[in-house]
């Protein structure tokens, strides 16, 4: 194996990517070294929180101004900031940023809503709003299926639980 | 419990190769990140709401039983060095390095469930196993979840899910990361074409070892990229999935190999096992490569006298904090590769198969 800059032995076989395009490279250690290609353990955030920055940037151009200005009211977090850094300063801040983040959470999962796990000292509808989304889900799948009598079941299923909630906390955006 | 320095006598029982796959997975690990309802992410917390934090997330482990009798390092200013090993360990991540007081770490027996107070999140539970275990591995943290969660109350709301500092964690808080072994592919060069078809599938893979997503030797880390909209369950099931694929083309790929050129390859991992018993100095580069070799020389069967959990166990005993804690002092990058060299030769004569 022999180094692919300067031809003495290689010790290293690496991926890099190039312009989102992968490619196998063979390197001696000083030439590793001088690439700045070094040995530790990197935090695993790293290409994901890149992914976040590009995504940030891209939604940048379409914001408003005013979006730049606003802070969260609760720790005074700039959007500006959470820009800059990728980084919430609190819980409100979810509440503080709705109008920009939905979209970017949207983008990275393709989705917007939490369905997996509910701690136990949630809200105590948590759990019926979750379970009419996921039936809301499985009526969308059945109407698509064309299984008009399972849609049906499950129509009722989710009005009984949506008048038990009185008024509901869903806004049907399944 | 154990001190922090018997923990350091030997490598994370996470390496030490008694999981499924063993030959292509290393080791599984499961984080879930999680906050303190109204207190500010640690980032923008000041030390009174960190030490508040830390306090409680520490009565809350010790009222539990996963984490009752783990050991506790509350991590200040002077354990530089204990923040190094920690990272080298896999316990925290590198942010942990520069983090100021108000931090703190509890590590389970084994090193298999940890939880770490005021990195990024204020609590990041993890759990680590041999092998490829996913669902196994998300079970076991999620009942330390469950336990803690009785006396902590979690930031969350039941629209976004469990409310984290960077909004790519949002929802679940999930991160499942196989690490794997992929010398195979990396040597029949259809690692690139493999890799590009991964990240289609909504995994992000990176190099274990090393930024720029560079990866030496062939040690790949695969996780989920999403962590909202699918159920934990469902998240466990798609890493585990897709590694599995992974591990069936990587098999293939050393079977193709050997069969081509089983005496090159087996001259190959018997002078990497040559150098790494014989040789007075390795760097940490030569290490992972000659590492690599080994590691490919048990699988393969060509090398009987080291057995995979030594191999292993050398990923992280030499990496440079691990070094300089062995020789109670920084030895600076000379004497360090001479210890390195030292430490590999010592593990490989102990570490044979009697
Ligand atoms: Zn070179
Ligand atoms: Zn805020």
């Amino acid at each position: 194996m022999i180094c692919d800059e300067c031809g003495r032995p290689a010790t290293i076989r690496f991926v890099e990517t190039v312009n989102g395009e992968m490619r196998v490279m063979q390197l001696c250690g000083e030439c590793a070294g001088a690439r700045g290609i070094g040995l530790s353990f990197a935090p695993l955030a790293g290409p994901i929180v890149n992914l976040l920055m590009g995504f940030l940037e891209e939604a940048g151009a379409d914001e408003p101004v005013e979006a730049q200005g606003s802070a969260c009211s609760e720790c005074g977090l700039s959007y500006a900031e959470f820009r800059r850094t990728g980084k919430l300063g609190c819980a409100v801040c979810y509440t503080s940023f709705e109008k920009e983040l939905r979209p970017l959470i949207r983008r990275i999962n393709g989705s917007s809503r939490h369905t997996g796990k509910i701690p136990s000292k949630a809200p105590e509808d948590a759990e019926s709003i979750r379970e009419v989304r996921r039936l809301k889900l499985d009526l969308d799948r059945a109407v698509r299926g064309e299984e008009y009598e399972r849609a049906a079941e499950l129509r009722d299923q989710i009005r009984s639980l949506e008048s038990a909630q009185c008024g509901g906390g869903d806004d049907g955006d399944v | 419990m154990e001190t922090f320095e018997q923990m350091l006598a030997t490598p994370p029982s996470w390496l030490d190769a008694s999981g499924p796959i063993s030959n292509v997975v290393l080791s599984t690990r499961v984080r879930l990140a999680r906050n303190l309802e109204g207190v500010p992410f640690p980032m923008r917390a000041g030390s009174s709401d960190l030490e508040r934090v830390r306090d409680r997330a520490l009565a809350a482990a010790s009222a539990g039983n996963y984490l009752a009798n783990a050991l506790v390092l509350i991590v200040d200013e002077k354990a530089q060095s204990r923040r190094q090993i920690l990272v080298e360990r896999h316990l925290t991540g590198r942010e942990f390095l520069g983090a100021g007081p108000g931090r703190a770490v509890i590590i389970g027996d084994g090193e298999l469930v940890s939880a770490v107070i005021n990195e990024e999140d204020h609590l990041r539970l993890a759990c680590i196993k041999s092998g490829l275990m996913p669902m196994d591995a998300w079970r076991l943290v999620e009942r330390l979840d469950t336990e803690l969660e009785q006396n902590l109350h979690y930031a969350y709301s039941s629209d976004w899910g469990y409310l984290t500092s960077c909004p790519t964690n949002v929802g679940t808080g999930m991160r499942v990361s196989v690490l794997m072994h992929l010398v195979g592919l990396v040597r029949s060069n259809r690692i690139a074409q493999v890799l590009g078809s991964i990240s289609k599938l909504g995994l992000s893979v990176r190099g274990f070892y090393g930024e720029k997503s560079a990866a030496l030797g062939g040690f790949f880390q695969v996780s989920n990229q999403m962590t909202l909209g699918q159920s934990e369950d469902d998240i466990a099931y798609t890493v585990e999935r897709v590694a599995g694929q992974l591990v069936s083309l990587e098999l293939e790929a050393r079977s193709e190999l050997t069969k081509k050129g089983g005496h090159r390859i087996e001259d190959e991992v018997h002078r990497a096992y040559g150098i790494l018993t014989s040789a007075r100095i390795i760097s940490s580069d030569e290490m992972m490569a000659l590492c690599s070799s080994l590691r490919f020389g048990i699988t393969e069967g060509f090398i009987d006298s080291v057995n995979l959990a030594t191999a292993n166990g050398l990923l992280v005993s030499t990496q440079p904090g691990h070094l300089k804690h062995f020789d109670g002092r920084d030895p600076g990058p000379d004497r360090r590769d001479r210890i390195r060299a030292d430490l590999i030769r010592r593990e490989l004569a102990s570490g044979s198969r009697a």
